[in-house]
């Protein structure tokens, strides 16, 4: 093993255990969570997920044409219907923490949630 | 490891023999169930192809068949606005590549996938990023990292005894 490799080795084990951090390390909107709904870079609906009694759902159509179901559930929020071709977004299932919003990249939707509250972290928009 | 460069016909040919391996490759990963539902993560197998164009025809001609499958396989899957995605990926993780080429020996190139993967990775984001005009799928880069790194090394793997073994053969 030489230098090259080794220098290597160690920037990828750094990725590694960087990314595992940011992944385990608790986000922001776990206590609170506020759920932004963006299509095409404009924020269309901020729903308070605390505020929700009963479960709803609704549509949303993009610039695209693509339509999402999008179901709203008491603290989680998750897309049940899309009509783009991989569904991944449906597959992810329902979202309640600011780790991984859903990203529907066909229709240009992104649902994120964000801390609210009293201390509502402007920067994140 | 590099072949003296072949010309004209043979050139073409194996041009295009490789590029046919590698959009073989593509359509037979795309029918495979998406096992992780993150957007992005996948095998990249039609990569073993890549990094033995990049090692053993050099950074032009890998970019070649780079380029010919990423428009290929868009037009084949019938889903265009991938092209952009696997462009800005494709073509980030080529320069890394062909960066890391002059630093690693013949056994060591398998090292090359994995950091070849995490950019492409980044640079699928950083198209997404601009297409979707936020900063927001950045929440996805650990995930990608993680899954480049574990994909990257099984398909470095791949073009390490697929290289070894062509050696072999010398065809």
């Amino acid at each position: 093993m030489n230098q090259n490799t080794k220098i290597i080795l160690a920037l990828l084990a750094l990725a590694a255990s960087a990314s595992a951090a940011a992944l385990l390390i608790p986000k922001e909107g776990s206590r609170h969570p506020v759920a932004h709904i963006t299509l095409d870079g404009e924020l269309v609906q901020e729903i308070d997920l605390d505020r929700v009694g009963t479960a709803y759902s609704f549509q949303l159509t993009g610039a695209s044409g693509l339509t999402n179901t999008i179901l709203v559930e008491p603290g989680r929020i998750r897309v049940l219907e899309s009509d783009c071709p991989d569904q991944i977004c449906v597959r992810q299932g329902a979202i309640a923490d600011g780790t991984v919003p859903i990203v529907c990249l066909p229709n240009r939707l992104v649902i994120e949630i964000v801390g609210g509250g009293e201390v509502f972290d402007a920067a994140t928009g | 490891m590099t072949r003296p460069p072949a010309k004209g016909t043979r050139r073409v040919t194996r041009l295009a023999l490789l590029t046919t391996i590698a959009l073989t490759i593509f359509m037979a990963e795309a029918q495979l169930p998406v096992l992780v539902p993150i957007q992005g993560v996948k095998l990249g197998l039609a990569n073993i192809v890549t990094v033995y164009a990049v090692f053993v025809l050099g950074p032009g001609d890998a970019l070649l068949i780079l380029c010919a499958r990423v428009f290929l396989g868009a037009v084949f899957s019938g889903q265009m606005m991938t092209l952009l995605y696997s462009l800005g990926g494709g073509l980030l993780a080529w320069l890394v590549m062909t960066g890391l080429r002059k630093l690693l020996t013949k056994e060591q190139l398998w090292l090359c996938s994995p950091v070849a993967a995490i950019f492409h990775n980044l640079g699928q984001l950083l198209v997404a990023a601009g297409i979707m005009k936020t900063w927001v799928v950045m929440a996805y880069l650990p995930y990608l990292v993680l899954s480049g790194i574990i994909t990257g090394l099984f398909t470095g793997l791949c073009a390490q005894y697929f290289i070894q073994r062509m050696e072999k053969l010398r065809l």
